[in-house]
């Protein structure tokens, strides 16, 4: 039987001391909330600028991580939805010499409803990795198993099986990747920020989850919507032209 | 060399009476030029055939057939090596091994090389010629072009290669025994339950699709591998030896069919077609067409 | 007295180095074709990446061993003999092997190299090990997983070269390179292309709340709302024996979707004179493999000091979520 107050074995093991753990770990779920809120976002700053961004995001992966990147590019062109279940967002990612990443609304177009392809305007999805935002981050980034996750049925694979192993394959190929603070150092403020944060994670976290807990339910969404201008993906933030 | 017929080792637990019927019949009937015998599958079946074995190879022998004794599939445990050994010791007629064990103990003497030894390439096949095996039996899982390249180098080798065209496809082999298994019974207490299913235990999927045939701890394929269309191709190829499988049915007809086809007197698809009829399974070809094994190419 | 060798896998650069600093005490990978029996898509080493990961390995006293243990296509072995001419100018410490043809190849061109025999030669008694040992010069042999441990003592009283067994991962029910299940479904085989029940022939479809993996249009498993799901390796699916007597509905009926763990036989395999355990998934992410890893340099240290080997959890990891010391008690069969 499994602990329940026991960290998942399968996170990739870390050696800090059980305070720093939980400290890191608290920073780990704020930031996945954070860049989840972000990936919210996407849709309100149309198709065009959300695309800009991600290309922004693709690249510059691409300069930190490039023998996964090679791969994917050497792979035969395809599309992948990564859908989370609890996120108003997924992302479709195509695969191949012409590698992309689009954000997408869930539940337009038939996305939410789990239906391989149909997609409208972004394409058809040869595949579909669906799951928690939270694990879906760790899995792009490689800090958890994958094939644990897909045992505890926390994901779903629908469509081309063997191009979700093969992107899986790719990605975990690589060290550990941080896209947090990647998606962050194309953010502008968060770039900054979010290094202190996690020096300090428990005490700001704390501070921050206090006063949340505090306030009325209004400004309780004002706290989010700094937390979502700190991802810095707010119009207004204005991202280069180019893709 | 002109095409022969073989017939290989009974895979199924038969009663006594009905194996010494069964060879009885192929002795006076079947058009077949060599006779596989020997209990490969489990080791604990062995003791029941025992006796009747010295009757069948004499009777087989009598009635013109090359009988050649065929080694275990699996040989782990002391007593499955003491019966491997005494086989290839006792001298009666040539081994065909079925297990690298059996390869190692007939070196230097002229032996048989079964299907359940890998042979995938000329590199294996030489190596295999230098050691004095005599014919090859080929993996069922083996595509037309890899046949060719085997049959071709086995010519010049010297050895003849053999391809099975009849009978379900031996697909897997395990220590543990899923006859059993499916029993609720250990494989030491088995009560032989294998006896059961003298075509082995048909193995649907969950939706009901016919797929597999447990035999014991043997897997085997549901559908029968038929090559009766591609014999002629097999003959051009240079293959020269033909193994038919026996089955719980009619082996006598389906030695006479695949004897015809080799004469030139039938065509092999209608002989595919006639056979077909006399089994609970469709027939399939896959392996062969370089494709999943289960399914049949026309 | 020697403590136990820790073979490691490792399917990319990332979990090479992730094997290494866990604790391996050597690595096992395989080039990035169909010469070795994990051909996955996105999977394993380019040259350099095996030149790269020999020095990262080397540098840490951590040995690298190279799979090229499916077996040559008739009329194309080049790719073979290249894989292994490779591997000897590598300088990789072992080359794991199971086709005799290739084998001999490398006893013949270099001579050096050092030949480990694969579990997918299959080789389970004294006279097939004594073969592969006369004729080509193999060190060491892994062993099927289809023997108990007793038949494993007494094997390695008869032979002189050293053994290998598999301790944690996915596990054959059947004899390993004997196996033609995946090719009858999907054409594609461990032997000929390196792969088992291969991805590009799976499906998974929701029924409902329930979750239906197919495999070459086969329905390998269904799994039930909140089950613990399985990947449909064939022989792991749950089928229908016909005539097995009453409630013989779906069943697992050659394994079940579970994981080898022997780490409590540890004193029983030393007394049985194993020299090296091996961890099986080159297909598994790195945190796997550093969880494992780690878990098992763990015990073994613990072993090796006398004392008793703690029960260390690695539930997470296994397939099915649950773990057999399989074929290696006599009850698993």
């Amino acid at each position: 039987m499994r602990d329940p107050d026991v960290r998942d074995p399968d996170v990739a093991p870390t050696v800090f001391t059980p305070d720093a753990l939980a400290s890191r770990e608290r920073a780990r779920r704020f930031e996945t909330g954070l860049s989840r809120a972000g990936l919210g976002l996407m849709p309100r700053l149309g198709r065009r600028a959300s695309d800009v961004l991600l290309a922004r995001l693709l690249r510059l992966l691409a300069d930190r991580h490039p023998r996964a990147f090679e791969a994917l590019r050497e792979m035969a062109d395809a599309r992948v939805l990564i859908e989370p279940v609890d996120a108003p967002v997924a992302l479709l990612m195509r695969v191949g010499p012409d590698l992309s990443l689009h954000a997408v609304p869930r539940g337009a177009n038939g996305v939410g409803g789990g239906a391989v392809g149909g997609l409208g305007e972004a394409g058809v999805a040869d595949a579909v990795v669906r799951g928690p935002y939270a694990r879906l981050l760790d899995l792009l980034e490689g800090r958890i198993d994958g094939d644990a996750l897909f045992f505890r049925r926390e994901l779903t694979i629908s469509g081309d099986t063997a191009l979700i192993l093969a992107l899986r394959n790719t990605l975990d190929g690589e060290e550990e990747m941080d896209l947090v603070a990647d998606a962050a150092s194309i953010a502008g403020p968060l770039a900054r920020v979010l290094p202190v944060l996690r020096r300090n994670a428990g005490p700001v976290l704390d501070r921050i989850e206090a006063a949340r807990r505090l306030l009325p339910p209004p400004l309780r969404r004002g706290i989010e919507r700094v937390e979502a201008r700190l991802a810095g993906v707010l119009p207004g933030n204005s991202p280069e032209t180019g893709a | 060399m002109t095409a022969s017929l073989t017939l290989g080792p009974v895979l199924f637990n038969w009663p006594v009476d009905r194996w010494l019927d069964f060879y009885a019949r192929i002795a006076d009937e079947a058009p077949v030029d060599t006779v596989i015998v020997g209990e490969i599958v489990c080791f604990k079946r062995a003791p029941f055939f025992a006796e009747a074995m010295g009757d069948v190879i004499e009777r087989l022998g009598a009635a013109g057939k090359t009988v050649w004794l065929a080694s275990p599939i699996l040989v782990g445990s002391e007593r499955e090596r003491a019966a491997m050994r005494d086989l290839v010791e006792a001298d009666a007629g040539l081994v065909e091994a079925n297990d690298m064990g059996a390869l190692a103990l007939l070196a230097g003497r002229p032996h048989a090389v079964g299907p359940t030894i890998n042979v995938y390439n000329e590199a294996t096949l030489g190596w295999m010629a230098e050691r004095g095996a005599v014919a090859v039996s080929l993996p069922a899982e083996l595509p037309a072009a890899t046949v060719a390249v085997l049959a071709r180098a086995g010519r010049e080798l010297g050895i003849e290669t053999e391809v099975q065209v009849w009978g379900r496809a031996p697909l897997a082999i395990s220590a543990r025994c899923y006859h059993a298994r499916a029993h609720g019974l250990h494989k030491d207490g088995c009560q032989f339950v294998c006896g059961k299913d003298p075509d082995g235990m048909p193995v649907t999927t969950m939706d009901g699709q016919p797929f597999l045939t447990v035999n014991g701890t043997q897997t085997m394929s549901h559908g029968c591998l038929c090559l009766a269309a591609e014999l002629p191709a097999l003959v051009a190829m240079g293959v020269s030896r033909f193994r038919l499988s026996p089955q719980a049915m009619d082996m006598v007809r389906v030695a006479e069919a695949f004897r015809a086809v080799l004469d030139g007197r039938r065509d092999g698809a209608e002989v595919a077609a006639e056979l077909g009829g006399l089994i609970d399974a469709p027939l399939v070809n896959g392996f062969y067409h370089d494709t999943a094994g289960a399914r049949r190419v026309a | 007295m020697d403590n136990f060798e820790l073979i490691c896998p490792a399917g990319t650069p990332a979990a090479l180095r992730a094997a290494v600093d866990a604790g391996a005490d050597a690595v096992y990978l395989g080039f990035r074709d169909e010469t070795n029996a994990r051909n996955f898509p996105g999977l394993n080493f380019t040259r350099q990446d095996v030149a790269d990961a020999v020095d990262y390995a080397h540098a840490r006293r951590v040995e690298v061993y190279i799979a090229i243990n499916t077996y040559p296509q008739a009329g194309n072995l080049g790719p073979w003999q290249k894989a292994v001419d490779d591997a000897a100018r590598l300088k990789v410490d072992a080359v794991i092997m199971a086709d005799p043809g290739l084998l001999a190849y490398a006893a013949k061109h270099h001579p050096d190299l050092r030949l480990h025999l694969s579990v997918q030669a299959s080789a389970a008694n004294v006279e097939a090990i004594r073969l592969y040992r006369d004729a080509f010069g193999v060190r060491r042999v892994v062993l099927p997983r289809v023997l108990t441990v007793p038949e494993i003592a007494k094997l390695n009283a008869e032979i002189d070269i050293e053994t290998e067994v598999f301790v944690f991962g996915g596990l054959c029910p059947m004899a390993e390179g004997r196996c033609s299940l995946s090719s009858y479904a999907t054409g594609l085989s461990p032997n000929k292309q390196g792969v088992c029940s291969p991805a590009n022939h799976v499906r998974y479809e929701q029924r409902g709340g329930a979750l239906a993996s197919t495999l070459g249009g086969f329905t390998i498993n269904v799994f039930g709302e909140g089950e613990q799901a399985g990947y449909p390796t064939l022989c792991k699916g749950r089928f229908v024996a016909t005539g097995a007597g009453e409630g013989s509905g779906p069943a697992y009926l050659f394994e079940e979707p579970t994981s080898l763990n022997a780490m409590d036989l540890l004193p029983e395999l030393k007394a049985a004179g194993v020299r090296a355990l091996k961890i099986e998934g080159r297909q598994r992410g790195k945190a796997y493999i550093a969880a494992v890893v780690r878990a098992y340099r763990e015990a073994l240290e613990t072993f090796a000091a006398g004392r008793p080997v703690p029960h260390i959890d690695l539930q997470a990891m296994v397939e099915g979520g649950t773990q057999t010391t399989g074929a290696y008690t006599r009850a698993w069969r």
